[in-house]
């Protein structure tokens, strides 16, 4: 059983916090229930719809392989069995940057999903979990 | 058939040397004597005809066989030679009396300006006449030292007969008059009327005798006539030639035969099926020469006396004077014919003429030209040339093993039939052509070490070009693809360096002849090589326009594609030929999903085996500045390894004119191929893309919503009450003036300032209303085409328009047009148009359209006029000027300009950096850390970077001798120092937890995270530093550039692109300065007087305010009218005086220090006041008395005089300084605002030595007086910083290198020299370069005269006479070692 890097509870607290830019595409801001985690996050809304209010499970893993051996990089077909099953929505991406906030003694990280960008916001200790130029998976299941 | 009758028979053969091919080495110049004339002439011509009644020309006529056959059926009668070979012969034309050549008028002129009048010795004194003589004869001295020399002589003899109206010959006695040309006709004049000696006395009591002369007034006939000159001239002694400069013998300056030209170059054509002959202009002056001089000697034949001749005469020197020179001054003005006859002269100067016309640019074959188009599926590298143009053009191949096969087709196919050939030539010389004869045959002939001249086929290799040709990108090597239809083809991406558009431009194309030529061109002038402009760096072939909407609609965040459409995008981009490896979708679950930015991933890179990993970071225009890649926009654009991290493409990134766009990274990181391949991919995927995704606009684009009209009304509603207020308070005069300005100036201000406000503000309601599919708003965004100021015209407010820099102005009494009441300032009578061109405009407001519409296409017109002049001149200045070996900069005959080009040797079409630095550390540092992953290795302590940077850079590559300037080893220690130990230092200590109980593990991660943030490894640090010194040392300039021409393009073509801003504001308001073409254009001629000159003063101490308007008061001028309460006559019994009072007041506001005291000084010291000590009197500090001493009867007029130049003394300041601004400066910390002082005017050692002005920081923007005041360095400082200000202020950067070059030439010789034709002749001493330059005439007869030797070395004269040229390719020679001959001059070895 693979392992999910990062996992945790976050509710929608703002849609589009730098005014509505696209029609499919809206940036969320989500805050976690446990870790104190802070996040932005595009998402296909077309497809996902999100409402503020919206709780959903998050978890962030570098494989989709059930046995966690690491991705290819190449997308294989087929429905194969995998960590995507038990989520709703999943977007592959890469962990382009970490840096620290200025004082607050927290760290940065974030990715883009293929243009769709997320900055987790959080402690130190959850950001030295992952790597820079990390692929990494998302994965949203509303609960 | 030749008539071998004339010809010697030699019993033997003579016996010729063999020298091989022969190379102009120099060019020696001199004059022309009357035997030369006689040795080089085969016939005397003395009869004006041309034919005869059976159309033969006429012996000794113009047409005289003698001097070439005149037409393709003759032949020549003195080498038996036909119309093509007989090179033509000359002819000679004996005059019955000499006369002047007016091209050595001037010269015989100064000559006899030198010379005594009766001895012919000069009139210098003996001692002086030595020592002028000394100094001529020195080797070492210059042409242009030497021409100076006689200039002296000329001005002392002169300055001897003028002094005292005469002087008198220290050899013979005899007094010289004044000499000087004729006015009204072509002669000198010795004026002698004032000269008072005996042969006046005798003339005058001679005169008497006669009966009815009036003995009181005589005039002595003041002309001398050419037949005494020219005896004058040949009793010269050859010392006292040498010393007035005349390499020959100064008789040769006179005309007495004339040369007649070779047939060959006066042609004479038969029109009118062969009734009458059309002659040359040359014959046909010729003709009236001939005329004139047969009618001369029948009048000399007539009468005995000289005199009587005069008239024949005159007319004969007018006649041969326009022979030479057609529009020669002092010729009497006859009926202007309806076409003149050109002379000599006229056939040399000009652009037309044969210096600019025919020898600097020669007509070419193997060209063509037509209507060009765009298509986005050739390559950038390729054109499309049309079928039929193939089958014209032909590049001549030689068979060989690898080509017979195809050249045997083309052979075969003959001329018409596309891949054909022309002719075929062997190798013993015969050519075959193709037209007729059996070609099969000739096809099964062909034998290897032919050379077929066959069409134009893919691949092959063409020059293409289109006028004006303003820099060297204008002309660029491409492949063929030979194509259908009728136009020449080629990228779009391929526009910019072309400046083309598909609007019916026409381009030309050239196809080189062989293979040398080939190689040069495809690897110095192929696009692929010229990418980036030397300009300033800047990628300058780049995509545009549509590339750049369909890459922005594609990049889109919410651009989804499913697997079908992503697959086709994919397939767009190639030729069906190249692998893709599909990548991940971005979404995954609950569909499948690919995202427009993934498919650019693999636009840079399509399968995972390709080694391309970009690195790169660009905002584009609708970057909010926060947050980076967080940018709510989508506007940070961010490349990390080849994938496409965050936002829109637009032009940022994917367009031409910046230095870190997509493209320049491609370009520096790996190579022009990785970069032209992703051009040629996008361009394809575009164009494709954007067919079937269909990008128009429509009417419903530029609709504006309701809101936005009522918000637009409102607004302007606001704007226009505004307006009205100022205008009353104005009419009231509350307004308050601002500083420098009077009330009118004032309210134009501020009436434009709330006019714009409007326009903006509508510009911005309108961009926010509109929606996102807008094509016009894509556009802007994209940067492809338009603005936001163009969008919110067409949908909102067209806005103000001005004329001048202001507002509309008055084209009738007091009024702009009649429509509005007189005197009016309202926005509506001033030109403000408050419609959208949508809505439409009023008829008042189309017409002001129409002014500021005209006003742009006029300056357009001027411009592209005086740009072009401009370039021509900066080319010819700099166009010898090229890096030598020894990495100095020289020109043509190595005299060095600059020891070290631009103080680095550095390539500008290379540097990275924005500001012409050679690397853009900031993003190789991003590059290596991206593509060099830390993985397992521990990223450096702070102190391990310092050690090992410092051990790398005191390798010997990075010192000195190492080739590595100083600037640059500083300036990469300095980056590491901040960018890599000291952030990370701030990383580590910012991440630090504030109290010290964490464990080892929480030490582990902060570790991690750090180096994870601002942590380099040793391998990165290691790689960034190898990469940084290789790359470095790849940028050396390359010697043999000619980097004067780049230079002067450089800076010339900018020149056409600036728009009409020429005024601006030089800190504050109110104090214009000259700025565009009109400025740039006073640098460069180094113009003595320009229009605004300004000394920029810093204040010693800069932050009291109290102080600079003291220095203020000190600088400006103040006159006595400004600070006199009254100027008054009084006049009492006892004496008439001025009476002056002082007004305090003003004295005390303006911060004077004067009074009545100082008042007197500088009354007294006021040139032209004729005022001494004891007539001015202070009679208290604020009031002094004048009182003019002259006699009675003109006091009163005197009293009259002063009163009314009293008020014009200057009181206190500088008097070539007419107004000083105090300039505040609160950017950097506002609450201590910093002052300086703006001076207008010049007298920057006034103000310099001016108390309160800090010295060393003052400087003027005047070059010739920083010259003058501060000596040449800062002269050529002063000129790169000038141009670089006017240039930056319109937003051109232009790389500093160019500038220092600019200004090194014209600084070099140690004073500044415009580029202008006197600065030029200084710079430059070759004859043929400055022919053909400016002057034509006037330095090819100058250069005879003073017996020029003109080496052929310069690129001017290397082309005029059809030699390579030492610069670039033609700098080296190859020499190839021969077997040395051994002779053997000793008995031959018995035994060998």
């Amino acid at each position: 059983m693979a392992d999910t890097l990062f996992q945790d509870i976050f509710t929608v607290q703002e849609l589009d916090p730098g005014g509505k830019k696209f029609d499919k595409v809206h940036r969320i801001a989500a805050k976690s229930e446990q870790l104190d985690m802070y996040m932005h996050l595009d998402i296909n809304t077309e497809i996902y719809p999100m409402r503020v209010g919206d709780k959903f499970l998050m978890g962030l893993a570098s494989t989709l392989n059930l046995d966690g051996t690491p991705d290819s990089g190449y997308f294989m077909q087929g429905g194969r069995k995998s960590l995507a099953d038990r989520y709703e929505y999943v977007m592959q991406g890469k962990l382009y940057k970490i840096s620290e906030e200025k004082k607050k003694h927290r760290a940065e990280i974030l990715a883009s999903f293929g243009g769709l960008l997320m900055m987790l916001t959080g402690d130190l200790s959850v950001a030295a979990k992952f790597e820079l130029d990390q692929r990494l998976f998302i994965l949203i299941r509303k609960v | 058939m030749r008539r071998a009758q004339g010809t010697l028979q030699f019993t033997k053969q003579p016996y010729i040397e063999d020298v091989g091919p022969r190379k102009i080495e120099s060019i020696q110049f001199s004059t022309f004597g009357e035997s030369e004339i006689l040795k080089a002439a085969e016939v005397e011509v003395h009869r004006g005809v041309y034919y005869d009644a059976n159309k033969k020309p006429i012996e000794h006529g113009l047409l005289d066989p003698h001097m070439g056959p005149a037409n393709k059926n003759g032949f020549c009668e003195t080498c038996y030679g036909n119309f093509r070979e007989c090179p033509g012969h000359y002819g000679y034309l004996t005059l019955a009396l000499p006369v002047y050549n007016v091209g050595y008028l001037s010269t015989v002129v100064d000559i006899l300006k030198c010379i005594c009048k009766q001895c012919s010795r000069v009139l210098l004194g003996e001692k002086e006449r030595l020592n002028f003589l000394k100094k001529m004869r020195n080797p070492r001295l210059e042409t242009l030292k030497k021409s100076e020399q006689q200039k002296a002589v000329v001005k002392k003899c002169t300055a001897l007969a003028s002094s005292r109206k005469a002087a008198t010959c220290s050899r013979c006695g005899y007094v010289n008059g004044m000499v000087k040309k004729g006015t009204k006709m072509l002669g000198i004049i010795h004026e002698r009327t004032k000269v008072n000696d005996s042969f006046l006395n005798e003339y005058g009591s001679a005169i008497s005798h006669t009966k009815e002369s009036n003995t009181s007034n005589f005039n002595v006939p003041d002309e001398i006539d050419p037949k005494v000159v020219y005896s004058l001239l040949k009793r010269m002694l050859d010392e006292d030639c040498e010393l007035l400069y005349l390499n020959d013998r100064p008789e040769k300056l006179m005309v007495s035969s004339i040369p007649v030209p070779p047939i060959a170059i006066r042609p004479s054509v038969i029109v009118d099926g062969g009734m009458q002959s059309n002659e040359n202009d040359t014959t046909e002056r010729l003709k009236r020469i001939i005329q004139a001089n047969a009618s001369l000697r029948q009048e000399i034949s007539d009468t005995c006396l000289p005199t009587k001749s005069l008239n024949g005469w005159i007319d004969l020197q007018v006649e041969v004077a326009q022979y030479i020179n057609s529009d020669v001054r002092g010729v009497p003005l006859s009926a202007p014919a309806a076409k003149p006859l050109s002379g000599f002269v006229q056939r040399l100067k000009g652009k037309q003429g044969r210096f600019r016309g025919n020898l600097s640019g020669k007509r070419v074959e193997y060209t063509g030209r037509t209507v060009i188009s765009p298509d986005p599926n050739l390559k950038i590298t390729e054109v499309a040339v049309p079928i039929l143009m193939a089958r014209i053009l032909t590049y001549p191949e030689r068979v060989s093993h690898h080509n017979i096969e195809k050249l045997r087709q083309c052979v075969r196919n003959g001329p018409n039939k596309y891949p054909g050939a022309k002719f075929i030539r062997q190798p013993d010389g015969t050519e075959i052509s193709l037209m007729f004869s059996s070609r099969k045959r000739h096809a099964d002939e062909l034998k290897f070490g032919y050379i077929v001249d066959r069409h134009l086929e893919d691949g092959d290799i063409i020059l293409f070009n289109r006028q004006p040709s303003l820099h060297r990108m204008s002309i660029m090597c491409h492949r063929a693809r030979i194509m259908p239809w009728r136009t020449l083809r080629f990228n779009e991406s391929v526009c910019n360096p072309y400046n083309a558009d598909f609007d019916g431009d026409e381009m030309n194309m050239h196809v080189p002849q062989t293979e040398e030529a080939r190689t040069e061109a495809l690897l110095l002038m192929g696009v692929q090589n010229n990418l980036c402009t030397p300009k300033n760096g800047e990628i300058l072939v780049a995509s545009t326009q549509d590339f750049l909407t369909s890459s922005f609609l594609i990049t889109r965040k919410d651009a989804f594609y499913d697997r079908a459409s992503f697959s086709l995008m994919c397939s767009y981009m190639g030729d069906a030929m190249d692998q893709i490896d599909l990548p991940t979708p971005a979404l995954i679950k609950p569909v499948e999903l690919w995202t427009g930015k993934q498919l650019f991933n693999i636009l840079l890179r399509p399968y995972a085996k390709m080694k391309v990993f970009l690195n790169l970071t660009v905002t584009e225009k609708n970057y909010v500045k926060s947050k980076e890649t967080m940018c709510p926009n989508d506007g940070f654009v961010c490349f990390r390894n080849s994938e496409l991290i965050s936002g829109q493409l637009g032009k940022a990134t994917l367009g031409n004119g910046n230095k870190d766009g997509l493209y320049s990274v491609l370009l520096r990181d790996y190579n022009l191929h990785a970069a032209s391949a992703c051009m040629n991919r996008l361009a394809k995927l575009s164009a494709r893309w954007i067919g079937n995704h269909g990008f128009s606009i429509g009417i419903d684009d530029v609709q504006p919503p309701d809101h936005l009209i009522s918000a637009k009304d409102e607004k302007i509603c606001k704007g226009y009450s505004e307006c009205d207020d100022l205008i009353e308070k104005y009419n009231k005069g509350e307004l308050e003036l601002q500083p420098g300005h009077d009330a009118a100036l004032t309210l134009e201000a501020k009436i434009t300032k709330v006019l714009n406000g409007i326009r903006e503000n509508a510009a911005k309601e309108c961009l926010n209303c509109l929606q996102w599919r807008n094509s016009p708003l894509i556009m802007s965004q994209c940067g492809s085409k338009g603005s936001p100021i163009n969008i919110s015209q067409m949908v909102a407010c067209v806005g103000q328009q001005s004329v001048g820099g202001r507002r509309a102005p008055n084209g009738f009494i007091d009024r702009s047009l009649p429509h509005f009441p007189r005197k009016s300032k309202i926005p509506k009578a001033r030109g403000f148009v408050a419609n959208s061109f949508y809505s439409g405009l009023t008829a008042t407001e189309f017409f002001f359209h129409t002014m500021g519409g005209r006003e742009g296409l006029v300056d357009t017109a001027v411009k592209t006029a005086d740009t072009g002049y401009m370039s021509r001149r900066l080319m010819k200045a700099l166009e010898d000027l090229s890096i030598h070996y020894d990495n100095t900069v020289r020109n043509a005959s190595s005299c060095i300009v600059q020891f070290v080009y631009g103080d680095d040797g550095m390539d500008p079409s290379q540097m990275e950096e924005k500001s012409g630095h050679p690397l853009n550390f900031d993003r190789l540092l991003m590059k290596v850390k991206a593509t060099c992953p830390a993985g397992d290795q521990k990223s450096l302590s702070p102190s391990e970077i310092r050690q090992k940077t410092k051990e790398r850079l005191s390798e010997h590559d990075m010192t000195p001798e190492g080739g590595c300037s100083e600037a640059f080893r500083d300036s990469l220690s300095k980056f590491i120092e901040d960018k890599c130990a000291k952030s990370l230092e701030e990383t580590i200590e910012g991440l630090k937890p504030e109290g010290d109980l964490q464990g080892e593990d929480h030490e582990n991660y902060l570790e991690n995270i750090s180096s994870n943030i601002s942590g380099i490894t040793s391998r990165q640090l290691e790689v960034f530093l190898r990469v940084c010194i290789s790359r470095y040392h790849t940028k050396v300039i390359e010697a043999g550039t000619a980097i004067g021409a780049i230079g002067a393009q450089s800076i010339g073509e900018p020149g056409t692109q600036m728009t009409l801003k020429t005024f601006h504001f030089a800190g504050v308001a109110s104090m214009n300065v000259t700025l565009g073409v009109p400025r740039i254009k006073e640098i460069i001629n180094a113009a003595k007087k320009i229009s605004t000159p300004i000394i920029s003063a810093k204040l010693e101490d800069e932050y009291n305010p109290r102080e600079a308007s003291m220095s203020k008061a000190r600088i400006e001028k103040t006159l006595l009218g400004q600070v006199a309460k009254s100027i008054k006559i009084v006049m009492s019994a006892r004496l008439a005086s001025i009476v002056i009072t002082l007004d305090m007041d003003i004295i005390q506001a303006s911060r004077l220090c004067t009074d009545a005291y100082r008042v007197k000084d500088s009354i007294l010291q006021t040139p032209r006041i004729k005022l001494k000590e004891q007539h001015v009197k202070v009679l208290n500090p604020r009031k002094l008395e004048v009182v003019p001493q002259v006699d009675k009867s003109k006091l009163h007029f005197e009293l009259h005089t002063l009163k009314n130049k009293l008020p014009t003394v200057i009181v206190t300041g500088i008097n070539t300084i007419e107004r000083v601004v105090i300039n505040k400066d609160d950017k950097e910390e506002p609450a201590r605002p910093k002052y300086r002082l703006f001076a207008e005017g010049t007298g920057l050692l006034g103000v310099m030595g001016t108390e309160g002005v800090n010295g060393y920081e003052t400087t003027s923007n005047h070059i010739m007086e920083m010259q003058q005041t501060l000596g040449i360095e800062a002269a050529r400082t002063s000129i790169i910083d000038e141009i670089k200000h006017t240039m930056s202020s319109h937003g051109m950067t232009i790389d500093i290198r160019h500038m220092m070059l600019l200004a090194d030439l014209m600084t070099f010789k140690g004073e500044v020299l415009g580029i202008t034709r006197h600065g030029v002749q200084k710079m430059k001493d070759s004859v043929l370069m400055l022919a053909s330059f400016e002057k034509t005439a006037d330095h090819l007869f100058n250069a005879s005269v003073n017996g020029r030797d003109d080496k052929i070395e310069g690129v001017s004269e290397c082309i005029i006479m059809g030699i390579p040229m030492q610069l670039g390719t033609g700098m080296l020679k190859v020499r190839q070692r021969m077997q040395q001959v051994k002779l053997n001059y000793g008995l031959d070895p018995i035994m060998s």
